[in-house]
């Protein structure tokens, strides 16, 4: 079996390429997957079934689906079609390289940041990019991060020359780290007392910040009601920036890992009445999954493959985080935290699945449960007709290390299954090849 | 008042007194389990038995001798435990990011045994670790190569007895970054700042090390003729690395890029040293014809890349391109996080190029037994090797296999079924119960060495 | 034994101790006023005298002169010019001996604008805190507080180091008193003090980078005395040797004369003093151990003196929260290991376990100088890091977990000074030896104990007694008569009944039930002191006689309740009826 699929993959990559220079590029079109194995997530598994795209969106699914005059058809026996996978939190576009700080977009100067937008520093051309999406993640949540108030992060398909071209149903989140009250790791040395300090500080100015974005927001109606242009309220970015998030209309995404500070924002959240709320992150959160679930707040979990948070929870406590929230009734879909290894999204949904979440609920973490969260599942999140064509062929099931994706479509594009890794693989499996004259292998001392 | 009342009092006020002795090696019969030998291909139901820590016999209806408990491994699967060849678990101290050059140091003064980092990597099938000095310097310290015994305090306890000593190098932004970019810990900035100034300061030591060692064989035979013979001043960084020239000591080199992997052999074969492995090596896939003709080894991750510059041209195809090219090439963790899935890590690099289960297996046994010199010992599932074993509930290169046990010479550290939840070796008398929580909110601390200098003083 | 082949004979020791107290002028002065001393003869009369663990004169006298003691014994002559002090219903110990402190030297402040030096991988010597040839005798300020307070909880001699970093200089054993820095001196150069404290920033700046230092410092040392004796034996064609004072302070070490004495504080920095000294093989003393329970059998290995911390864990403070719920939760409060903690719905067990588990911690540490003890082990006590007043409080601790009063005693005074190569001076109440004497108005492992004497070199300090506080004076004093329900919590649960007590204040009687067992065990010892109740019962069979003390307020009781050997376990109550019920 192993040897098949590692011939198939060999044959895949030796496809031949278009004319000299060219770089492979995706393209639109109408297209027909066929003999495929469905899993559409929404309504179950079509075991022999055509699955046809046209232009961006999914036109037909099903077992009896006639192939369009002039579809390119793609013969996917013994494979399975999936939607595209979803990750809910990525600085997938906003950073390049970790350790080099041009290269990263995602932390501004401050602590009040909320009029910045993510999407507009997101880098279409980023090499992390192609290297994500031949794994079968077709979107992501990219998001700023650090401070309080870090910007609004969004939602982006991976595939496009411009953010706008990228942007996924418009999704867009008002980033909030709430304040921390526990260490931030072994280097911290602060006393207790010092961080019960730095915590309600940080609690104070988020209240403060809040107070006055309501009030910005009530002077802001209040104007537009009865326009007075003697007495034009001040624009101030930040205010303005909140004023969706104040009044509802744009999500609020509360980046939150510690119980204790779960609670906070739970009692945060209820106090001040909002609906429009996702929390992200949740390390503990299985230590509140009944409050979480109670509230009614779903939750972008992860990255799953962590470490325990505390020193005595059970070495297994993070993998089976998702799970364990999950079965208490929270709405949970599933994030890698990642930037240049979202490509691992699939095992750490493997993972969750394998300690406790069950590979179908899995699934649904990584699709229609985001698409659902986001609202926009009428678009994402599962196979069927109407909807994005975000999908991706595969010959087996996706979080297992050894399937390998076949053809992803992102968009409707066919997305070229490659990026500079497997380049670089080509070019150096056997790098001397082709060379006439004698290889020096060991070189001389100098 | 009853007596019983007050009696379980008593004992119970007793019972924190002492805690039983632990074997250190230990007899078991492991019934019935798919044998992944790696040397020697899968065995189906075939069964292992352990005697005094060492691996009896092997073959199908085996019969425990009294006194030897049985476990059933049916429908499960057995594989050598999982060695991970770059680690940084169970260390007080990581860098003695001071000077460019510490041979001196070793990690096997500042073995922490209470780390639970070391109960987690077994959870997850580890049973041996290098831990390593870390990559502040072109020389930093010797490594320790431990088995993860899991509950003794004594850290000679954890020692892998008999095996090489090993010594950590680190080529690139780090040494250079530390040392020369602003001067270490606020000093002035010295050499290295450049990859040539890395060379430099190996080739001086090297010199340095190989004059010592001929002052003290000349005073060696002086002695014999002269009683008034004086010796030389004693400077054990450089005994040490006199020993890495004498060939005792085996090179593990912190490397990224392929011209900084052609210095190091360079340099190596000027001063006569063969045996070295090159630790990350992201671009050793690119002169993987000169990493074999030099009979080097490279220790990879699976799929780390991007975190700094000189890992930006990397590719999850490394272990496999190493492979084909006949490079004895392991996977290791350089985390508390991946070090927990190994195997899931071996897995991705069989993903990445087509490897087969014996040799993605291979990546995380034998290759980097070989790497540690320890390949006859462990490593594999072979009649006289120490019975380190793991045992899965599905095929370990499966996303959805969970180690259920985890044996050490026979001993068994982790079961996932009896295990209790907490298992600390030490509990903070004094600290509040929340201390416990400790959330990294940085996602990105890839690479502990990566990472800034504060980070190496961990306690 | 610390230092067995350079110990003097006592006898030429004696002789020359006592010519130099003979020579002293009356320079000391107790501590309450700053009057002359008339004289510095004392006759404690009628005294119990512990003169060693296990050796007592139930009523007797001890005679001091000049610093030393002159007689001991049930019937002995006091001299004329003596000072009589009537110590009836007192106690006489020897002075206590601390292994390992900084008494007498006081911390010195870090220079804000010392410069960082260019090159952290070299670094100055004294920057690197590398500074073996400092002497703590330079450095002894007598009027310290840190040796008032010493004194003042009993210890009457110190083996007082620098303070620093990984080598601040050699101790000396002092007495703590006097206003003369080198009259306090009993023994200079006594040890080459180490610890595992790095210097910021600058080689070595880690624990293996100080053990390599060692390593290297320490074989260096071995070659410069090596070159440095055939150079005093034949200095002719030999280039000089280099004068080096950081090497050459390790001279004594490598000839046996004195110890490299480690401060350790956790297992691990034991575990590498250990190592150090198993590769070096110079002669070892280990100070602090906080956590040897984990190291007995090294420790056994070793047969370095020990001198053991009396510093102990406070025990953790319980939440607000936690105290509403206590019944409950004390009821179910013991480690079970096979409670997992699997969903939200867990979490009360969990932390039941974990604070069970907290307390079974704190239990180590409060049985480890027992467990020393019964490993076989003989050691002293050290103060470092710990506050003076807590000792008295921490060694009933240790003594209530198992430790024998003898044993505690021994490491204290006899040991202590076996340990140190001083017995010949000091560590019994026997005739010549220096008088340092510790007086205590009841046998001083006793609760309410107190110190009223302590002699330090001949020198009296007089210490104020108070009276134990009672009830509100004018106020009602309390009364315990009534029906309580009590809970005493234990590693393995909680154990609660019914105390009936009967009766007046001040003439008690009283029952006490199980919950478990519907029988009644009558109450001995009943004593009620102000708001202080405790009694005593026995469990047949069991492990002896259990003793019950609780502080009343109104309808409130708290306390412990102590096992023979086992320790103690807090007990809190409610009066559930009686005629003073509120």
């Amino acid at each position: 079996m192993n040897l098949l699929l590692t011939l198939a993959f060999a044959l895949l990559l030796m496809q031949p390429q278009s004319q000299d220079g060219d770089v492979p590029k995706g393209y639109q079109g109408t297209f027909a997957i066929t003999n495929a194995r469905i899993e559409t997530v929404t309504n179950g598994v079509i075991e022999n079934g055509t699955l046809v795209i046209r232009g961006d969106r999914i036109e037909a699914v099903g077992a009896d689906v006639t192939i369009p005059p002039g579809a390119e058809v793609i013969d996917a026996a013994g494979m399975t079609v999936y939607p595209g996978l979803i990750d809910s939190g990525t600085q997938l576009g906003l950073a390049e390289i970790g350790a080099v700080h041009e290269t990263n977009d995602f932390r501004e100067v401050g602590d009040l940041n909320p009029e910045l937008e993510a999407l507009s520093a997101v880098n279409p051309n980023s090499v992390l990019i192609p290297v994500t999406r031949v794994s079968g993640v077709t979107t992501v949540v990219t998001e700023p991060s650090g401070g309080l108030f870090p910007g609004v992060a969004a939602l982006i398909n991976l595939v496009g020359y411009t953010p706008e071209q990228m942007h996924a149903g418009g999704v867009r989140m008002m980033t909030l780290e709430f304040p921390a009250s526990g260490r931030r790791g072994f280097f911290d040395r602060r006393s207790d007392e010092d961080l019960k300090k730095a915590a309600e500080k940080a609690l104070k100015k988020l209240n403060d910040v809040w107070d006055r974005a309501v009030l910005y927001a009530r002077i802001d109606s209040a104007y537009h009601a009865a326009p007075d242009p003697d007495h034009k309220p001040e624009y101030i970015p930040e205010m303005h920036a909140l004023l969706p998030v104040v009044r509802g209309e744009m999500p609020l995404m509360i980046k939150v890992q510690r119980e204790k500070d779960i609670r906070a924002a739970l009692d945060w959240v209820q106090e001040r009445g909002l609906t429009n709320v996702v929390f992200s992150g949740v390390a503990e959160g299985w230590r509140v999954a009944d409050k979480i679930a109670e509230a009614g707040i779903p939750c972008l979990v992860g990255p799953v493959l962590s470490t325990p948070t505390r020193a005595y929870d059970r070495y297994d406590k993070a993998y089976a985080n998702a799970g364990l929230m999950r079965q208490a009734g929270v709405t949970v879909a599933l994030r890698s935290g990642e930037s240049e290894n979202v490509r691992n999204l699939p095992f750490n949904a493997g993972f969750a699945a394998a300690y406790g979440m069950g590979r179908e609920e899995a699934l649904r973490a990584v699709t229609i449960a985001p698409a659902e969260i986001f609202g926009i599942a009428d678009d994402y999140g599962s196979l069927e007709p109407g909807k994005k064509a975000n999908l991706f062929i595969a010959d087996g099931d996706p979080f297992e290390t050894a399937t390998h994706i076949r053809q992803v479509f992102i968009d409707g594009f066919k997305i070229p299954m490659t990026n500079r890794q497997i380049e670089l693989y080509r070019e150096f499996l056997h790098r001397d090849e082709g060379r006439l004259t004698p290889v020096k292998v060991v070189p001389p001392s100098n | 008042m009853k007596k019983q009342a007050f009696l379980a009092l008593t004992f119970a006020l007793a019972f924190t007194l002492t805690a039983a002795a632990q074997p250190k090696v230990g007899d078991v019969l492991i019934k019935n389990g798919a044998v992944l030998t790696v040397t020697h291909g899968t065995l189906e139901n075939t069964d292992i038995l352990v005697r005094d820590g060492k691996i009896a016999r092997i073959g199908q209806g085996l019969r425990a001798p009294d006194g030897v408990e049985v476990v059933d491994a049916t429908g499960m699967y057995v594989m050598p435990g999982i060695i991970d060849a770059h680690s940084h678990i169970a260390l007080s101290a990581v860098n003695e990011a001071t000077n460019p050059v510490t041979a001196e140091v070793t990690m096997e003064d500042v073995t922490n045994p209470y780390h639970i980092g070391i109960y987690r990597a077994l959870a997850g099938g580890v049973t041996t670790s290098h831990t390593m000095h870390g990559s502040a310097n072109v020389i930093g310290g010797q490594n320790e190569t431990i088995k993860h015994r899991w509950g003794f305090t004594n850290p000679d306890d954890l020692r892998f007895e008999g095996a090489p000593r090993t010594i950590k190098f680190a080529l690139g932004e780090n040494p250079t970054r530390v040392h020369g970019k602003r001067g270490a810990s606020g000093g002035k900035a010295k050499v290295p700042a450049t990859r040539m100034g890395v060379e430099a300061v190996l080739r001086e030591a090297f010199a340095d090390g190989q004059r010592y060692m001929e002052a003290w064989d000349r005073y060696e035979a002086e002695k014999k003729r002269n009683s008034r013979a004086v010796p030389p001043p004693y400077d054990l960084r450089l005994e040490t690395i006199a020993d890495i020239l004498r060939g005792d000591v085996l090179v593990h080199c912190h490397s990224y890029r392929a011209d900084e992997i052609l210095m190091l052999m360079r340099v190596l074969k000027d001063f006569g040293v063969d045996k070295v492995t090159f630790q990350h090596a992201n671009e050793a896939f690119k002169v993987a014809p000169e990493l074999a003709a030099f009979g080097a080894y490279a220790s990879v991750f699976s799929d780390w890349w991007s975190y700094k510059f000189e890992v930006y041209y990397s590719t999850a195809y490394n272990a496999a391109i190493l492979t084909r090219n006949g490079v004895v090439t392991s996977v290791n963790s350089d985390s508390g996080e991946l070090d927990r899935h190994l195997y899931h890590e071996a897995a991705k690099s069989q993903r990445y190029g087509g490897l087969t289960d014996d040799e993605a297996l291979a990546l995380i046994t034998i290759n980097p037994a070989l790497q540690l010199g320890i390949a006859d010992r462990v490593g594999s599932i072979e009649v006289g090797k120490d019975a380190d074993l793991a045992v899965f509930d599905g095929h370990p290169l499966s996303v959805y296999a969970v180690p259920q046990m985890t044996f050490v010479d026979g001993v068994r550290y982790f079961d996932r079924q009896r295990d209790p939840d907490d298992v600390r070796l030490f509990v903070d008398p004094e600290a509040s119960l929340d201390d416990g929580a400790m959330i990294s909110n940085d996602e990105h601390l890839h690479e502990l060495e990566a990472v800034g200098d504060w980070l190496f003083h961990l306690k | 034994m610390f230092l067995p082949a350079t110990r003097p004979a006592p006898a030429a020791l004696l002789v020359v101790i006592a010519a130099a107290l003979a020579l002293t002028p009356l320079r000391a002065h107790a501590q309450t006023d700053d009057l002359p001393t008339v004289t510095r003869t004392y006759a404690l009369e009628h005294a119990r005298i512990v003169q060693a663990p296990g050796r007592v004169i139930e009523r007797g006298t001890v005679v001091l002169r000049n610093g030393l003691i002159t007689a001991v014994g049930a019937d002995v002559a006091i001299p004329f010019d003596a000072e009589r002090i009537a110590a009836d219903s007192m106690v006489v110990y020897a002075g206590f001996i601390d292994g390992l402190s900084h008494a007498g030297i006081p911390k010195p402040k870090e220079d804000p604008n010392r410069k960082r030096p260019d090159d952290p991988g070299n670094p100055p010597d004294d920057y690197a805190g590398i500074q073996p040839q400092r002497d703590a005798r330079a450095m002894l300020e007598p009027g310290d507080k840190s040796v008032k307070e010493l004194r003042k909880a009993g210890f009457g001699a110190a083996h007082t180091v620098p303070h620093g970093r990984m080598l601040p200089g050699s101790g000396a054993v002092v007495l703590l008193s006097g206003d003369d820095p080198g009259a306090m001196v009993l023994r200079g150069d006594a040890s080459l003090f180490a610890q595992f404290e790095a210097a910021p920033g600058v080689y070595p700046a880690t624990p293996m980078g100080m053990m390599a230092k060692m390593r290297r410092l320490y074989r260096e040392a071995e070659r410069r005395r090596m070159i440095e004796r055939m150079y005093e034996e034949n200095p002719t064609g030999l280039e000089r040797p280099p004068h080096d004072a950081v090497h050459e302070a390790f001279f004594p070490v490598l000839e046996g004369r004195k110890p490299v004495f480690f401060f350790v504080e956790s297992a691990l920095e034991a575990y590498r003093a250990l190592r150090l000294q198993k590769d070096l093989g110079f002669p070892l003393a280990l100070g602090g151990l906080e956590q040897s329970f984990d190291l007995i059998d090294a420790l056994k290995d070793a047969r370095a003196p020990l001198f053991f911390t009396l510093g102990l864990p406070k025990a953790p403070k319980k939440k607000a929260e936690a105290k509403k719920d206590s019944v409950e939760a004390e009821m179910a409060a013991q480690y079970d290991p096979s409670i997992r903690t699997a969903t939200y719905r867990d979490l009360e067990a969990e932390r039941r376990n974990l604070e069970a588990r907290q307390r079974m911690s704190r239990e180590k540490y409060l049985k480890n100088a027992a467990m020393l003890h019964e490993a076989g082990l003989r050691f002293g006590f050290s103060t470092m890091d710990v506050k003076p007043a807590d000792v008295h409080k921490n060694l009933r601790l240790m003594i209530e977990h198992g430790l024998p009063e003898d044993a505690a005693l021994a490491a204290l005074t006899t040991d202590a000074a076996d340990l140190l190569g001083l017995s010949a001076m000091l560590g019994s109440v026997d005739e010549g030896k220096i008088a340092n004497l510790v007086v205590t108005t009841k046998p001083y492992f006793d609760k309410d104990a107190k110190i009223k004497y302590v002699f330090v070199d001949g020198v009296k300090y007089e210490y104020e007694v108070k009276e134990k506080k009672k009830a509100k004076a004018g106020g009602e004093a309390a009364n315990p008569v009534g029906v309580w329900s009590y809970v005493i919590s234990t590693p393995m649960g909680a154990f609660d009944g019914t105390l009936t007590l009967e009766g007046a204040p001040d003439d008690l009687r009283g029952t006490l039930t199980s919950s478990r067992n519907p029988g009644a065990t009558e109450l001995r010892n009943l004593t009620f002191d102000g708001n202080e109740l405790s009694f005593t019962f026995e469990i047949p069979d069991g492990p002896g006689t259990l003793t019950f003390t609780v502080v009343i307020t109104g309808d409130e009781m708290e306390g412990s309740v102590n096992v023979p050997g086992m320790g103690e376990a807090p007990v809190t109550g409610t009066r559930e009826s009686g005629p003073d019920r509120l």
